[in-house]
């Protein structure tokens, strides 16, 4: 279902760029699942991802170490190689990531930590992230838990 | 391009609140407009006289009466909620305000989102 | 598709104490997709015009709701895409 030329001129122009935010933990929600589904159809739509943002429980999705059963999804693996094959940046919270133990090398090697676990391609950085896309034309959508 | 964030959970049973105000006093380090709203259990953040320390927290009453030194424009909270936790005016942290809930308040904001 | 001002994404089931905060904050222009376990409200009777509220197929097919809300109203993930983008704005509660 798409917009047709008429509808477009008559209302505002359709947002074409979407920033995920997602704060629900991989099996404690099923927001990284909905957020991924939901991710795809961005695209399938012809529309852009700018970036998608972990944050609170969130950041859980970019730990490289989770190993569900093999019948089950790999939502950090699926994640990951989403980002990958289209190019979109991953940036999980530094606060929220170090608060949970989410750290990737330069971190464990500050913290004197004995081991680093953030799942590629994901990166670390600051809130700044989410202001620029929250401050930018792009629409923004968060993924919570649910209840 | 303003924006409001909402906080609906209490203070130190999680850390929703805390994670709500970060992105909040994020947006004001960046110049940006940013308005708080309590809401629901929420109101509870604004309530006078909280000492954390034996539960081994920070309180969040300094942080939230600093709030508009930071650039936070408003506190926001919800006359119903605050009537269903015994809050006053009097008993609310000063600068906060008892405002309506409804879609003439969020529709005065460009973007409005919860941390969780 | 239905021009919407603000599209509510809810993923709270109804006693949730969001539910009903969601629900007060919905303007007579606004739309209501309800996802996740928000889309066992179709069981009940919403005060919401019922053009503007949707709900996300996939999880009314995995709760067995599908019976429960007229065909118009389940919509996809590209549907959902769509409503998103062209409501003039977004909450996700």
């Amino acid at each position: 279902m798409s917009s047709s030329l008429s509808e477009q001129t008559k209302t505002p122009a359709a947002a074409g760029v979407f920033t995920l935010v997602i704060t629900g933990a991989p099996y404690s929600s099923q927001a990284p699942q909905t957020a991924l589904q939901f991710a795809h159809a961005v695209l399938a739509a012809g529309k852009r991802i700018d970036r998608v943002f972990l944050y609170g429980d969130g950041v859980h999705l970019a730990s490289s170490l989770s190993a569900p059963p093999s019948d089950e999804l790999n939502l950090s693996e699926a994640w990951a190689g989403f980002l990958t094959e289209n190019r979109i940046p991953g940036v999980a919270c530094i606060a929220s990531a170090l608060r949970r133990g989410l750290v990737n090398e330069p971190e464990m090697q500050r913290y004197e930590l004995p081991a680093s676990n953030l799942r590629a391609p994901f990166e670390i950085a600051g809130l700044g992230e989410w202001v620029d896309s929250a401050t930018s034309e792009s629409r923004v959508l968060y993924f919570h838990k649910g209840g | 391009m303003s924006t409001l964030i909402i906080i609906d959970q209490p203070p130190y049973g999680s850390w929703d609140g805390r994670e709500a105000l970060d992105m909040a006093f994020s947006l004001a380090a960046f110049d940006q407009p940013v308005s708080l709203l309590f809401c629901g259990a929420g109101v509870n953040w604004l309530r006078k006289g909280q000492d954390a320390a034996k539960v081994q927290q920070k309180s969040i009453e300094r942080n939230l009466a600093a709030a508009p030194i930071f650039g936070v424009e408003v506190l926001l909270a919800d006359s119903d909620a605050c009537g269903r936790y015994g809050l006053a005016e009097t008993d609310l942290l000063e600068h906060a305000i008892i405002t309506d809930f409804g879609p003439e308040l969020t529709a005065r904001f460009d973007h409005v989102a919860f941390a969780g | 598709m239905i021009a919407l001002k603000t599209l509510h994404i809810l993923n709270k089931p109804p006693e949730h104490s969001r539910f009903s905060l969601c629900l007060a904050a919905i303007g007579p222009e606004d739309g209501l997709l309800l996802t996740e376990n928000g889309t066992l409200a179709v069981t009940q009777r919403l005060a919401i015009n019922q053009e503007r509220c949707f709900a996300l197929a996939p999880d009314l097919e995995a709760r067995g709701l599908t019976s429960h809300i007229g065909s118009e109203q389940a919509v996809s993930f590209e549907e959902m895409v769509g409503l998103a983008a062209s409501a003039a704005n977004v909450i996700s509660w």
